[in-house]
Order: C-alpha cells, then structure tokens, then sequence
C-alpha cells in the first residue's frame, strides 16, 4: 500500500501564507495545534457542563438546566466563572508538585493523542509513521497523572484511586492496543491517514449503495472488544471503579477544587473524546461518510459524540463491576480474546494475502 | 448480556419518550393537596385565648401573653421551629389558628421566623383557597370528651 | 391472609408453649421475685444469673429472639428489662428483669448468650448507667466517648455544660492502628460520617488489607435527637404522636403504629375497625415508600451516581406520597395516627381518592417490571450481589435481625402476620421470604413486598369504597388527658418497613411516660455488618450496607 501524500494541517496553513522559511513552520504548526486545540476544548466545553447534564436528565426523566439562554446553553459560560472563582484549597500535607502536576497532565495527554488523528476536511496536525501507536502511547500517560495525583493527595482515598486507575489502565491497554493491532494487519501501516484511506474501499455494493470497508463491518468482534477495552480505558461505567463516587468518594480527584477540579474534568472529557477518535480512525473510518470530503469534520464531530453519548447511556443502566471482577475480565477474558482475534485475523490476513 | 441490553432500553425508552416528570418550580406551581399543612393563619376575631393550642404544642412552638384579666396581648408563633403537626388547629375550638397550604416562606435569620399576631393574621391563602372546607367531614372527629377532665384554662 | 394459611401454619409451627409458672420453675432458684407485664409475664432475677437464665430460657423453651433491652432507673434501684420472644411465634413473649442497686449498678452481660445484647447493653451503659459485666466492649455507643454523666440517669444535670477541647477528643485520623500487629499492611480508613454510600451520618471504621475488609466497626449516634427522652416529656394523648414519624423518616407511618399500638395496650383503648382499615392503607403505602427509596438508593450504592433507577424510583415513591399527602397533609411527617383512630376520615370526593390509588397500582406492575429489568435481571448486578454480603439465618436470629434483613436470610417472621394487629389478619397476602442469605436475596424481598404491600391497599380500598356510610368512625372515645395506672409497663412491636419496631412503656400516674423505650430494627440490623462484610471488599461492604438499608434517623434515635 503505497502511503497518500495527504497534507496536514500545518502545511496547508503554511501553504496560505505568502513567506517561507523555518519560522512560518513554526509558526504555522503553532496556529494549527491552537485551532486544533481550541475546537477539542469547545467540544469538552459543551459536552461537560451542558450536554451531560441535559443527557443525564432525558435518561432520568428530569428537565435539568434551562435557565440561562436557549435551552440552558449559557449555563456553559456561567459555570466556569462559577467554577474558576471557587477557592483553589490545598491540603496540608501534599506532596507538590507531583499534586499540581497530575491535574495538567491528564488535559495535555489527551489532547497530545489529537496530533495525529485525521479528523476530515484536512484537519490533521501531524502525520508521522508510527501515527495510531503514537495516539495510544499519549493517552497512556494521563495513569501517570492519575498515579501521582492519587499518591501525592495525602489521602486514603485517593491512593486507593490512583491505585485502582494504574491497574485498569495496566489491565486494559493491553487488549486494547492488540485489538488495535488487528487493524494493522489489515492495513500493514501505522499511519493514521493510511488506515483511513483503506477504510474508503468498498467492501460490498448491494442495491447500487456501497458499503466502504470500514473495520466495524470487516470484524465485527474486534470492533466490540476495542468498545468495552476503550470504556475501562476512559473510566466509565461499568469501569469506572477508580472513581467510584459511592465507595471512593470520587477517588483520585478527591482533594481537588476549582481550577485543578476543571482541568482533571476537562481531560476527562477530552479522553472520552480521543477514545471515540481512535475507534473512529480504526474502525470507523475516521471522517468518512456521505457528501463531500469538505464534510469530514462534521462527521468525525458525530463519531465522537456517539461514542461520548454511549459512555452515559452506559452510565444510566450499567452497575459498576468490583474491583477484583474488574481485574478479572481484563486480564481472563478481554486479553485472551483479543489474542485469540489477533490471530484470528493474521491467519485471515495470511490466507487472503 | 440480555439483562445488560434490557437495562439499556428501558433507560433508552424513558430518553426518547420526552416525557418528564419534574416540574419547573417556580414557574409551574405545584399541586398542594387541600388538607397539606403549610403556614399558620390566625384570626384575633375568633380567638378566645384559652390557651389550649399552646398546651398542646409538642415543642413550645406557641407562646401567649396575657394581661391581668387574660385578655390576649400577644400571640406569638416561631414558624421555624414549628414541626406542621396540626395538633393546635386540631385542640382549637374556634377554628382561630388554621394551617394554610402556604409552603413558601424565607427569612435571613432565624429570628425572622417567630411571628406576631399580626404577621400571622397577613400570611396568605395559598392560591386563594381557604382551606377550611377541606376539614368539614371530621373536624369534630378528636374531640373524645371521654371521663377525662378537660383542662381549660 | 388467605384462608388456607392459618391452618397450614397452626400444622406447621405448633410450638410449645409452657405456662407462666412452668417457665418460673424452670428458671429455679435463680428468680426473686415476679412481675406482671401487659404483654408478658416478667421474672425478677439475680444480678449474677443472667446468662444462666437466658440461656435457660433460649435453649429449654425456645425463647431465641431477644427484641430489646431496656434499662431505666427507679428511686431504689437500677433494672434492665429483657424482653425476649420466638422467632417462630412472637406472640409468646417473656420479660427478664435485673435489678441491680443504684450505689454499684452492675448486673452480668448478657452478650455471650444473645450477640445483639452487645450495642442494646451499651446504648444502656451510655444512656441510663449500667454496668455489664462480662460485656467484650463496654463502651459508650450514641454519644461521645468524652460525655460526663447518664442522661437519663436521674441524678444527670442537663445544665451542665459537655465542652469538649479538640485535643481531647479521639481523633479517628490520628492513629493509623493495625489490624495484626505494627508489621501488617492493613490501612484504617474512615467512611463517613461524610460519605456518598452511608445513607446519612454513619461511621464506620473499616480496616483494610488491600482492597479486603480486614475489620470493621460501625460507629453510630450521629444522629442522636433524644427521641425516648423527647417522648417522656409529652403527653400520651397529643404530643408523642408526631415524632415517631421521625424515627425512620423514609417508610414514617408504620412507626406511628408501633406508638399507638403499645399506648393502646398500656390506656386499653379500643380502635374502631374502619380506623383500623385506614391505618392498614396508609401503613402500607408508606412501606411502599420506605421500599422505593431502598431499591433506588442501593442502585446508587451498586451503580454509581448517574444510575437512571434512582430518579425512576423516586418518581414512584413520588406517586405514593401525593396519595397519602391527600390523605394526610403531609408528604413525610403525616402524624395521622391519634390513639384510639386517625385523624382523618378519606378526602372528599371519595371516588377521586379511590381512582387515584386505583391508578397507582394500576401501574405498579408496569413500574415493577422496569425494576426487575433494570436491576434484578443485571447480570453484573448479580455477580456483584449474589453470594456476597452473606448473613445466615442462625446468625440473623442470633442479632435479632428482623424485616427485609431476617427475610432474605430465609427466617420466616413478619410480626403483620405472626402477631397480627390492624387488619392484616383479615386481608389475603403472603409473607416474602428468600433463601440465598445474600444482598441479592434482600433486594428482592423488597422488591416483592412491594406488591404484597400493593395488594393489601388494593383489598383496603375495595374494603373502604364498601363501608356502610353509617359506620365509619374513625376514633373511639378517648378522654382528652390519659393518665394510665402507675406502674404499668408494656413492650409492644409493629412490622415497619426495616423490620421489628418496639416501644416500651413505663406509666406512673402522670400523663406523661416515666419510661419510653424505642426499640429500633436498623439498630439490631446494622450490628450485622461485621457479620457481613469481614472478609470482603470494600465495594461489597458498601453494597451490604445498603441492602441492610438502615436510616440513621432510626439506628440512633
């Protein structure tokens, strides 16, 4: 498969502009992360004090914010000068800076996992050959966020989270980058744009609609595996015992307030987000879908709030698993049927080829 | 699994209904059954200062003052400490203390909710409904005259 | 109850029951003296002989539930009253009291014969002042451990100012103790007073070993608003009925029964049937309530916080509270018993009242099967609950378990049917039982009490829509100051929605108690807990404790 020459987004931005020279690169990459991350946080900015508050609500029955603007939205605004103004307390006995430094990692880890993700209409920040292994690895350091905000809170609680979150994390990366891997013995390239350029193929045309070779509809199972390994990946339920508000009292994020509460929610938020990007890019994709290639970001928009929208129906009906269960299906259940797809799918991939 | 996916379509069901069964509060005045205990109106025309509903008063929510001749001076009723129990509507054989189903009350300080007579004279119907006819079929229902002795005082 | 039930049950527990003086003979040279109870006969026993007599008494006659223990003191003297019962017919009942002398108040424990005399014997070393001798853990259990004096001593000044500095006070976080020794890597954490899953202000001390409840010890009386007391100083007739509705705040009207029901036995006042049939209702809407908000709040416990259930269980236990708030007035706090009645005959226009309950339980099964789809059917919610949280039925008599928590241990004992009272005995339902001993097993008692409770309105209601208009009274004629004869004293329970709910009565002439004695069935279940949980993990322990679904209200009084 020879790799496309797809231009990313700093290079279009470059392209536009009339200079040249090492600076305009920068300058332009500079431009095109802020974009980049500008529009991630204006996703997490709606989705967290707003649409999970109205999602929530419908599931319950409720009516929920709609005070200030239509429907509620300018709920968004005054809640984060609600939430900034609030008085940042720090206990007595944490260990900073390790304490100051989880919240900031978990935000910048997430969005880190966005460079490489081709999210349509030429939104891309960075293109590199080791692309999706690239994504997964930047997720991964939100647990070193996690472990030491746990550890340096000076609470017993939060140790128990950061706890439990290393050994979810530790207990569902795996299945999830093998079933990832899955993929990449179908398109043998690590390179995000490669496996969305694959996915464009037809698999099946019946009655005159084709249907592209999405991986969702190649391999069904590992498309399922990768959902269930992404919800424990982004703590929700039935994963979500590191936080476990009702044994853990919220777990490792116990002892934040104001701006550092924002921050770990807004990373939060962002993770959620980046794990229905990457099974969006795996299996789904990435921005493909009906109209014009201009659409792109419009619908990997909606792929991403699909998945975010999946996350809390799973929360209004699912109960929480205990944490030796939990350990459990990772490391019994999930792993061995991730291997046993893995190779599934090499023999497959064998064959075929 | 079946029992997971049932889970998700009840919750699912109850999303895409619409339906809700919260109320905008302020905006949507709730239904207040005629016979709930709200505030306390009091009508000095009808009162005889017997006393009787401070006597029964669980938590001496109630206190009276009287002059010389027990003529009422005072009629004072801390509608925050009180607990809506009823009991001096029920004692009152006048009918000069009444619950109202009036809910909505605030105050700064504490203090702000023991009222005066004329306080209680002022607190309104709620939704102009006097609530005395919801009473009518057993108002006479506790009094039990009975052997006992009857302490008026 | 149907009317094949009461045959079956006389075939199948014929227990024994001996006589007043059989008991006495067999209790031999161990009793001073004898007494005469309104429920039961009473036996005046040496100080020291307490455990030879209860276990005489639990394992000769059969006498193997220990309801309460009450302690009071007299002028002359301390005593404490146990009152013991069968699991298998509560109607037999037996008093035990110890009199101990006020200058050296210490009488033998009962606590190696019955586990539950345990937190009864320090609830009466804290609040009255005797000692037990013999007790493992004699401590004080609703206050704190700094308070000077026995409030309900008689001596006890309550002028007396109970500061307190902060270095004096035990600081739970201060020392990190270890369950085995310095070298162990077990963790104290503390879960609440302040916590998501402890369903008010409950503490309980958990050791950890990892994630494993290595020890744990609940610590209760945060809630302690001197209820007994608060009811000694009203009168009888008016002022004690509003409070029990505060006991358990989330299922309050059976708790107004369990008053009437032990005054009406001390003043002997009589309830007319109609009035009888209205508190059958009311008592079991309530308990429908009391249910609701069970199933809702351990779906918060098993689920987390975002769980659907809770919002669909409050919006029934919503639809409950409008009726009976047209019934009553309130939507909690109803104080619609009176002695001798209620205070209320059904709201005008009846047939509105009847459609409206009508309605309710018209779509009650609709509601129940969204329950059972959304948490019984769960495969995750049984793996997490089935065989945890495992209470057998030995050791839920041994604490005096009662209610939901009894019954889904498989002890078949409801006091509605096994010392009918109201018109329970009159109505056809059944009693829910389940075998499996575990949080699954008492989650779904509850969940089908709910529609044994929803038949019994539905008959009530059908009985109320027929009552001739000409008979419908709804209070007997009470005089308006009772003043029952001194020296009465009564111990009566009632089935409320958490279980056993006793009161004990001491009268003495005035019109106000000398003694009144709350006897709480979340206080007796909560003991469990340690039963339950030791061994498990911390996220069982959290499941336990809702499905023993305590209200703090009630545990500390």
């Amino acid at each position: 498969m020879t790799p496309l020459q797809v231009q990313t987004f700093p290079e279009a931005i470059a392209a536009m502009l009339p200079w040249s020279g090492l600076w305009v690169d920068v300058l332009s990459a500079l431009v095109g992360t802020f974009l980049v991350a500008n529009f991630l946080l204006l996703n997490t900015a709606v989705a967290g004090p707003w649409a999970k508050r109205k999602i929530t609500a419908a599931f319950t029955d409720r009516i929920s914010v709609n005070r200030m603007g239509p429907a509620g939205i300018l709920t968004i605004p005054a809640d984060a000068v609600r939430l900034l103004s609030k008085e940042q307390i720090i206990p007595e006995g944490v260990d900073r800076p390790a304490w100051d430094m989880g919240p900031i990692l978990i935000p910048f880890s997430a969005l880190l996992g966005f460079a490489v993700i081709p999210m349509g209409s030429g939104i891309q920040v960075a293109d590199p050959e080791v692309g999706i292994a690239f994504a997964f690895a930047a997720s991964s350091i939100a647990s070193l966020g996690l472990i030491m905000m746990g550890y340096a809170s000076n609470n017993k609680y939060s140790l128990m989270g950061g706890l439990r979150a290393v050994a979810s994390n530790i207990a569902y990366e795996i299945p999830l980058v093998v079933t990832g891997v899955s993929v990449i013995l179908f398109t043998g390239s690590l390179r995000t744009s490669t496996i969305v350029a694959e996915q464009a193929q037809p698999l099946v045309t019946l009655w005159g609609v084709s249907i592209p070779q999405w991986f969702a509809f190649v391999n069904p199972f590992a498309f399922a595996l990768f959902t269930v390994a992404n919800l424990a990946e982004v703590g929700r339920n039935p994963f979500d015992i590191p936080e476990a508000p009702t044994e853990l009292v919220a777990g490792y994020q116990t002892e934040y307030s104001s701006a550092y509460f924002v921050l770990i929610y807004l990373g939060e938020f962002i993770h959620i987000f980046l794990g229905g990007a990457i099974a969006a890019t795996l299996f789904l994709g990435g921005p493909a879908g009906p109209g014009p290639a201009a659409l792109g970001i419009v619908w990997f928009t909606a792929k991403i709030w699909a998945f975010y929208l999946f996350t809390q129906w799973a929360r209004s009906a699912i109960p929480r698993l205990r944490v030796d269960q939990f350990i459990e299906i990772g490391w019994k259940g999930m792993l061995v049927l991730s291997f046993a797809n893995l190779v599934l799918t090499a023999v497959i991939v064998g064959v075929l080829a | 699994m079946i029992g997971l996916l049932k889970g998700m379509a009840t919750t699912m069901k109850h999303a895409l209904d619409g339906t809700t069964f919260t109320v905008e509060y302020p905006d949507v005045a709730p239904e207040v059954s005629p016979r709930f205990r709200g505030v306390h109106k009091f009508s000095q025309e009808r009162c005889i200062w017997c006393r009787q509903c401070e006597n029964v008063c669980p938590n001496d929510t109630i206190q009276i003052v009287q002059d010389e001749q027990r003529n009422g001076e005072q009629y004072n009723l801390h509608i925050g400490q009180c607990i809506y129990c009823r009991l001096c509507e029920e004692v009152c054989p006048v009918d000069a203390i009444l619950l109202t189903q009036n809910f909505e009350f605030t105050a700064d300080t504490k203090d702000e909710f023991v009222y005066n007579k004329e306080q209680l004279k002022n607190v309104p119907w709620y939704k102009e409904i006097d609530p005395l006819n919801a009473r009518e079929p057993d108002r006479g229902a506790w009094v039990g005259e009975g052997e006992g002795e009857v302490d008026y005082q | 109850m149907s009317l094949e039930r009461p045959d079956e049950r006389e075939e199948e527990t014929a227990v024994e029951e001996r006589s007043a003086d059989e008991i006495g003979e067999l209790l031999g040279d161990n009793v001073i003296g004898r007494e005469e109870h309104i429920n039961a006969p009473a036996y005046v026993i040496r100080p020291d002989a307490v455990q030879e007599t209860l276990s005489t008494l639990k394992s000769e006659a059969g006498y193997d539930h220990l309801s309460c223990v009450t302690a009071q003191e007299y002028e002359d003297r301390y005593e404490s009253i146990y009152h013991l019962k069968k699991y298998d017919d509560p109607t037999q009942e037996v008093s035990v009291v110890v009199p101990t002398d006020r200058e050296n108040p210490v009488s033998e424990s009962a606590e190696p014969v019955f586990r539950t005399a345990d937190w009864h014997e320090r609830e009466a070393y804290d609040l009255v002042g005797i000692e037990y001798d013999d007790h493992p853990d004699l401590r004080r259990i609703l206050l704190p451990d700094t308070w000077q004096g026995h409030p309900l001593s008689r001596d006890y000044d309550q002028n007396r100012p109970q500061v307190v500095t902060l270095r004096e006070h035990a600081n739970p976080l201060q020392e990190d103790y270890k369950a085995g020794g310095q070298d162990s890597d077990t963790m104290l954490l503390n879960i609440g007073p302040h916590h998501p899953a402890t369903h008010g202000v409950l503490h309980v001390e958990t050791v950890l070993d990892g994630e494993q409840v290595a020890n744990i010890d609940p610590d209760i009386g945060y809630l302690h608003r001197c209820e007994e007391q608060m009811c000694q100083n009203g009168t009888y007739r008016h002022q004690i009925m509003p409070y029990p509705d505060r006991w358990d705040y989330t299922a309050n009207m059976p708790n107004e029964w369990a008053y009437a029901r032990a005054a009406e036995a001390l003043a002997d006042i009589d309830v007319p049937e109609y009035a009888q049939v209205l508190r059958t209702m009311g008592s079991e809407l309530s308990r429908m309530t009391g249910h609701f908000l069970a199933l809702s709040t351990f779906a918060l416990d098993v689920y987390g916080d975002f769980s659907a259930i809770f919002m669909y269980g409050m919006r029934d236990r919503e639809k409950a509270q409008n009726i009976l708030e047209d019934l009553t007035g309130q939507r909690m706090m109803y104080n619609y018993f009176r002695l001798g009645g209620v205070v209320w005959d059904l709201p005008e226009p009846r047939e509105e009242f009847f459609e409206k309950t009508r309605d309710f339980l018209e779509d009650l099964p609709q509601a129940l099967e969204e329950y059972h789809d959304l948490i019984s059917a769960n495969e995750i919610l049984q793996m997490r609950t089935v065989d945890t949280g495992v209470l057998p039925p030995e050791v839920a008599k041994e604490y005096g378990a009662t209610g939901p928590v009894a019954r889904g241990s498989g002890v078949d004992y409801d006091l509605r049917r096994d010392d009918p009272y109201g018109y329970y005995d009159e109505l056809d339902w059944d009693v829910v039982t389940e075998d499996g001993c575990d949080n699954y097993s008492r989650l779904l008692v509850r969940m089908r009490e709910v529609e044994e409770s929803a038949k019994i309105v539905g008959q009530c209601i059908d009985l109320l829509e027929e009552w001739p208009e000409d008979d419908r009274t709804i209070q007997s004629n009470v005089p308006r100051t009772l003043k029952p004869d001194d020296d009465t004293e009564v111990y009566r329970a009632v089935e409320n929605a958490k279980g056993e709910l006793g009161v004990y009565i001491r009268a003495d002439g005035t019109d106000k108690p000398a003694r009144f004695k709350i006897r709480s069935p979340c206080f007796s279940n909560l003991q469990t807990l340690p039963e339950m949980s030791t061994g498990e993990y911390v996220p069982d322990m959290i499941a336990s404790l809702g499905s023993l679904d305590v209200v703090l209200g009630e545990v500390d009084r």
